[in-house]
Formats: C-alpha cells, sequence, structure tokens
C-alpha cells in the first residue's frame, strides 16, 4: 500500500504518538479485540463510517469533502461519509438517532455540549482511545482537554480553538491622532486610547448585550477580575461575583460615560468597527475570515487586561465518538483512525477561522507564516478559558446573557441582574441535576 | 363536511344507483382523501395525542421508560416561583401585546389597499404584485434585511430619519418600546399582501348591483362602505382575521432575529420561549403543557371570534 510512507511521514511529526501507535497496533491485531482500538491505524475489514458536523458555512464546506476524500483514498479500508448540517439540528436529532442505532460514529460538537450528550449515554468513553491514539494533556492548549471531560471520564478530543481578540480600525486611530503601531495591552492605556478617541469624537467600543459579542466579553473580564462562572462541581452560579460585577460595571461604564454609544444592536459594533465609525471591537478569531476586513486597514491583537489577571473567553470543538445501539466496534476504531488523521492534517483548518487544537500543528512555524492575522489568537490561549462541562449547562449560560442584556440597556443595575440570573441559574442547575442524574 | 360531499344526489338517475353502489361511491370517496388523511393523521392527529401523552409524563429523550405524573407540569405553570412560571406567562404576554398590536394593522391596512387595489387604478396589478411580494420571502431572509435597516448606529432607517431633523439613535431593535414597533412594522410589511390579496377576492364577489342600489337610495362613500362593503366582506374577514389573529399569537422568527427576545425577554413569544424548553433544553414535557395552554387560549379566542362574526350575519 503506497500510503504507507507517507502516513508515516506525517505520524512522525507526532513524537509521542508513535511509540504508542506501535504498541496499540501489536495489541490490537484485528481492531475487534475487546476494547483495544489499534493506535496506528485501522486494520480490520473495510467499514463505512459516518461523520456528523456543523460545519455549514464560511470555508468549511468545501474544506471538508477535500479532507474526507483524501482521507478516504489513503485508507482502503475506511469509507468516511461526510453528513453537515446545522449544529442545532445534530443536538435535535442526536439523541433519538443513537437510541435507534442510526446515528453517527463520529461526531463535531461545541464544547459546551459534549457533557451534555456524555450524561444522555450518547456517547462513548474516549479514554482508551486517548491512550491508544497517543493524546495526551499536553498536546493541546492548557485546560482544554478537560473541556471535553464529564464525570472524571474523557468524552472529547479536541478538534479547534476560538479564542477572542481585540480588532482595531487603525485608519479610526489615525484620525483621532493616536498611533495605531502599539496596541493597548492594559486597563490605563486602553482607557486612554477610548478617552483620546473620545476628545476626537468617536465612541471607542460600542458594548452590546448579546452572546455575539458581549457575552464572551464580559465572561473575559469575570475570568480577569479573578472570577468564574460557576463553582467547581458546577452546582452554583458564580458570575454573580465581585468580579462578575466588577466586569459588567466595567462594559456598562462604558457606556455611561460615553465611550459606547447605548442600545447597540447585536453585530452593530462589527459593522460600525468595519463603517469606521468605532476603533475598536471584541470578537472571536472567526472574523479573521470576514472579508469585509480587506476594506479597511486594521489589525488584532490579544485583548486587553482590564482585570487583575490575564484572561480570554474562548470556545472550543472537539471529536466525538457515538454510543450507538448496538455500535460496531470496527466502526469506532476506524472513527479513531479517522480522528487522529484530520488532527495531524488540521493545519489548513485555520482557513475556516479557527485554530486547530493540536499543539504540534497549531505551534509549526509556518501556520502563523500562512494565516499571520492568528498569531496574537495563538499567543493568547495559554491563558484561555474554556466553557463550563456540564449537562445542560447552555440552559444556565443563557442567563448570563440576560443579565447583561438588562444592565447594558439600564433595565437593572450589574449587581442586581446579575444576581437575578445566578438565582435563576441556580434553579435551572438543580433541574439539570434531577434531569441528567447527578 | 365529508358527509356532505358523499351524500347521493337526490336525483331520479341517482336513486336507482343500489345499496352496493352508495357504498362504493362512498368507498371512492374515502379513497381520494386518503392520501391527506394519512398525512393529516400522521403529522397532526398523532403528534397532539402523543403531545397530550408526553404533557403528563416527566418525559426525557434520554429515559428508556416514561413515568405518569398526573398533572403536575400544568400545576407547575400556575404556580407562582416555579421555574417556569415567571418566564412562560411573561412570554404568553409578549405574544398577547404582539397580537393585540399587529392583528388591527394587519385587517384594517390590507383593507385599505384592497380597497385602493379594486377602484381598476392604471397599474392595479403590478401594484397587488409589489404589495404581495415581501409574502414571498422566508423569515429568515425578512429578518436579516430589517436588521441592517434597523440597526441603533448604522441602520438606513435612523439615518433617513436624521435627514429629516429626527432622533438618530432610536434602538429600533435594542429596546422597547421601539421593538415592538419594529416587530409590528416588519411582520405587516411582510404579511399585509396575503390579506389584501384575500380581501380583494371577496370585494370582487361583492354584486356590483348593491353599490348601484345604494347609490340610488342616497348612499355616499362611507355608507356604502359600512351597508355594503363590510357586509359583503363578513365571510372572508372571518377567514382573514381568524388566520391572522392565530398567525401573529404563534410568532417566533421575527423576535429571533431581530430582537433575540431582548431587551431582557420582554419580547421572547410563547413559540420561542416553548421551543426553547422543549427543543433546546430537553424539558419536553413542561414545553408540551406550555403548549396547550397555549393552544386552549387561541382555541377560545377562535371560537369567541367566530361567535361574534356570526352573530353578525344572523
Amino acid at each position: 500500500m503506497k500510503k504507507g510512507i507517507a502516513r508515516r511521514a506525517i505520524a512522525a511529526t507526532l513524537a509521542l504518538g508513535v511509540g504508542i501507535a506501535l504498541a496499540g497496533c501489536s495489541g490490537g491485531g484485528a481492531g475487534a479485540g475487546g476494547n483495544a482500538v489499534p493506535g496506528e491505524d485501522y486494520t480490520g475489514p473495510k467499514v463505512s463510517i459516518t461523520f456528523w458536523n456543523g460545519w455549514t458555512g464560511g470555508a468549511a464546506p468545501v474544506l471538508v469533502p477535500k479532507l474526507v476524500d483524501k482521507f478516504n483514498s489513503e485508507h482502503d479500508n475506511i469509507e468516511v461519509k461526510n453528513v453537515p448540517q446545522e449544529w442545532g439540528d445534530i443536538s435535535k436529532k442526536l439523541p433519538l438517532a443513537v437510541k435507534a442505532g442510526k446515528g453517527p460514529d463520529v461526531a463535531v460538537a461545541h464544547g459546551d455540549d459534549v457533557a451534555t450528550y456524555a450524561a444522555q449515554g450518547l456517547l462513548l468513553p474516549a479514554d482508551d482511545i486517548v491512550d491508544e491514539l497517543g493524546y495526551s494533556a499536553d498536546d493541546f492548549p492548557e485546560g482544554l482537554m478537560d473541556a471535553g471531560a464529564y464525570k472524571g471520564a474523557q468524552y472529547g478530543i479536541p478538534w479547534s480553538v476560538t479564542p477572542m481578540g481585540l480588532y482595531v480600525n487603525n485608519d479610526v486611530l489615525r484620525a483621532a491622532g493616536i498611533d495605531p503601531a502599539t496596541v493597548p495591552a492594559d486597563k490605563d492605556s486602553y482607557m486612554k486610547a477610548l478617552e483620546a478617541l473620545k476628545a476626537a469624537g468617536v465612541a471607542g467600543e460600542w458594548v452590546d448585550g448579546y452572546v455575539f459579542t458581549g457575552t464572551f466579553e464580559f465572561e473575559s473580564l469575570l475570568w480577569q477580575f479573578g472570577g468564574d462562572l460557576y463553582n467547581d462541581d458546577v452546582t452554583e452560579a458564580t458570575f454573580n461575583s465581585d468580579a462578575g460585577v466588577q466586569a459588567l460595571t466595567h462594559m456598562v461604564d462604558l457606556i455611561d460615560k460615553g465611550y459606547s454609544p447605548p442600545n447597540v444592536a447585536q453585530d452593530g459594533n462589527i459593522k460600525g468597527l468595519l463603517a469606521g465609525q468605532t476603533a475598536y471591537n471584541w470578537n472571536g478569531v472567526w472574523q479573521t475570515t470576514n472579508e469585509s476586513f480587506n476594506e479597511i486597514d486594521w489589525t488584532v491583537a490579544p485583548v486587553p487586561q482590564i482585570g487583575t489577571e490575564k484572561a480570554v473567553w474562548s470556545s472550543s470543538t472537539h471529536w466525538m465518538f457515538l454510543n450507538n445501539k448496538g455500535q460496531d466496534k470496527n466502526k469506532t476504531a476506524a472513527a479513531a483512525t479517522f480522528v487522529k488523521w484530520m488532527n495531524e492534517n488540521s493545519a489548513g483548518w485555520a482557513e475556516t477561522g479557527e485554530l486547530p487544537a493540536a499543539n504540534e500543528v497549531r505551534n509549526d512555524p509556518s501556520l502563523v507564516e500562512t494565516y499571520p492575522n492568528l498569531k496574537p489568537f495563538i499567543e493568547s490561549l495559554p491563558y484561555a478559558h474554556y466553557e463550563t462541562s456540564a449537562p445542560g449547562i447552555t440552559a444556565a449560560n443563557a442567563l448570563i446573557t440576560t443579565a447583561l442584556n438588562e444592565a447594558v440597556t439600564g433595565k437593572k443595575e450589574p449587581k442586581e441582574a446579575l444576581d437575578d440570573a445566578a438565582k435563576q441559574a441556580n434553579e435551572i442547575l438543580k433541574q439539570n441535576a434531577a434531569k441528567y442524574g447527578d | 363536511m365529508t358527509n356532505l360531499a358523499i351524500r347521493p344526489l337526490p336525483s331520479s338517475r341517482r336513486q336507482r344507483v343500489s345499496k352496493t353502489g352508495v357504498a362504493l361511491h362512498t368507498g371512492t370517496a374515502y379513497l381520494f382523501l386518503l392520501p391527506f388523511l394519512v398525512l393529516f393523521g400522521v403529522f397532526v392527529v398523532f403528534p397532539s395525542i402523543f403531545g397530550l401523552w408526553i404533557s403528563v409524563t416527566d418525559w426525557s429523550p434520554f429515559k428508556d421508560t416514561q413515568s405518569f405524573i398526573g398533572l403536575q407540569n400544568y400545576i407547575d405553570l400556575f404556580t407562582p416561583g416555579s421555574i417556569t412560571f415567571g418566564d412562560f406567562w411573561q412570554s404568553m404576554g409578549a405574544t398577547g401585546i404582539f397580537t393585540v398590536l399587529s392583528v388591527p394593522c394587519l385587517l384594517i391596512i390590507p383593507l385599505l389597499i384592497a380597497i385602493l387595489l379594486n377602484n381598476n387604478i392604471r397599474g392595479g396589478t403590478v401594484f397587488r404584485a409589489i404589495f404581495f411580494a415581501p409574502y414571498v420571502l422566508g423569515v429568515a431572509v425578512i429578518g436579516v434585511i430589517w436588521k441592517y435597516l434597523l440597526d441603533t448606529q448604522s441602520g438606513m432607517l435612523n439615518h433617513i430619519l436624521g435627514l429629516f431633523g429626527l432622533p438618530t439613535d432610536i434602538p429600533w431593535t435594542v429596546d422597547v418600546p421601539w421593538a415592538w414597533v419594529s416587530l409590528v412594522l416588519v411582520t405587516v410589511w411582510w404579511t399585509l399582501g396575503f390579506n389584501a390579496v384575500i380581501l380583494l377576492a371577496g370585494l370582487k364577489a361583492i354584486n356590483p348591483d348593491l353599490y348601484e342600489a345604494a347609490a340610488l337610495d342616497g348612499a355616499g362613500v362611507f355608507r356604502k362602505f359600512w351597508s355594503v362593503t363590510l357586509p359583503g366582506l363578513r365571510p372572508v374577514m372571518l377567514f382573514v382575521s381568524t388566520t391572522t389573529i392565530l398567525a401573529s399569537a404563534n410568532m417566533f422568527g421575527q423576535s429571533y432575529i431581530l430582537t433575540k427576545g431582548g431587551p431582557a425577554n420582554t419580547t421572547r413569544t410563547a413559540i420561542m420561549y416553548i421551543s426553547d424548553q422543549g427543543l433546546s433544553q430537553n424539558n419536553m414535557a413542561p414545553a408540551a403543557a406550555m403548549s396547550y395552554i397555549l393552544f386552549a387560549f387561541l382555541a377560545i379566542i377562535s371560537v369567541i371570534n367566530f361567535r361574534l362574526q356570526r352573530e353578525k350575519t344572523d
């Protein structure tokens, strides 16, 4: 098989991978023996596996079929069927499909959904697969493996991360007499820049009260002030702590002091930045692929440190192996081979405006050379915080946005809004514990 | 209605048809009805009965057996302080506000347009097409278009207001009452064409002799409108008002896209909350109970609507 040499050359780039992979090979045999998943490559009979993902927009619908075709052509005994659909449809369909034995063999999900699926019994614990593939927490940014774990078991293998950054319109800065060469990195310089912009008649950062991206900014600030969203075992909301109040007060102050106009609509701020009406926007790495940026002179930098420590919000996506009724072990083994191959070949994924999770791939200097705008995002990963991993957590998270919206529209004081939201979130956490079993 | 359609006509020819002939005739009719009946049964009857069952259990998509808990889901919805009470009734209130604001606009404006179009004006067909055009667009399309137009800072609407020296910072989608104004405005723009076309068909069905007779009796424009047009439109109006009330009470997409239910949850409608509870949060059982409460409200309103309009006819 001609694939052999190429495969090994790629595998060799993962120093840790090879050793354990070979060990896995000797033990795995036909790939159907017990729980053993062959490390290097699936060697069993030819199987066809189904792969569900929510990549329906941007560059992904072109890129994913290319990757899948390449994988299929390199693997005689595995055929991957790519089934893209809306993320929301996946979460609606997965429970019934898996129970009926008609779900995918492998799927990708956002970090805040993995635990929900795991608690529903839809996923196979992937600890063995992680071991056999030779992955350890060190192969990914700090804390990312935990974002795919639930109750001490690993269910998600990291695929991509999407942190926030500070997008800057340089023309607006120049017009206000500010040198765009240095992007503010701390509170003092950031507030000074906002003050200078205000003097020039520009509201420098437009604060919105929606998930995209006010909620992400609030969560970044909460972590910067030393707080956290929930307590360690996710039984209690802690986003109404002093840190949370400081974070939300900072955002409301930006409006009250005229650094932001009131009543910014969702995406109003990124539109404002692109239209040259504002200078700074806290937004996700996915905006680096926004073609409208070609029209302006812009830079992107890590978000400034407003609080007492460095922190930034990041989302993540993870591979999951499905616990279909009567799941064929060969198919799961083949899926593991597919996941490993995808992670090894994920350099091109940066084209979609997401960072490959595998350190080896992401830290390869050629990645930043090809996609220079990703540099500040990669640099901020050491202090990135990922979404809370707990079943049903998105329902509780929704209340954070409610509190933010109430505060920025002046309906409630920051503390009152956060306290009310935390109280309701605690009820939902209780309900989740009953619903998903503790 | 069905037995009307299959009742043999009392003509002499029909009466000669033997009993088996009648049975055959009936059978054929049922055969023709079958395809629709299958769809109706699978997608309407079965889900509504199944939903009723879900609403009296603690149904969860990831448990193998579901236990019967009686009316607990319904009791929770009527118990202040329960986890769903506040949010559910707020969303019902939002639906109520939207219905009360939008239905009169969606009846009066299309009626006026229909009357104008009924005057055989030049280019009437073109205008009819223009008024109807937005209706063919999906809610996602009109939602995205209006989101751009209604943006607080960079929206075209605020910009145009500015040209006339009016305030340029109206939070059309961000704060109330403007969010309600926007939702009603967008919905009226989007769906008035449908009502206008139905009402126009109703106007054309009114016998012109009646207008002539009214004119001979010395009736003016308004008198003709009150005494000929409105009574003549009554059956059509009953249909239009019923479907409009139901459509407004089921509003979802406009809020979901334009206001995200905000500010806070002020414009989150009942359907939006129910779908979030049932489909996003997997709380199927309470969501099913909520659906039946909404259904009960809509059934009562529809019955009142039918009664009111029927009594006028008698």
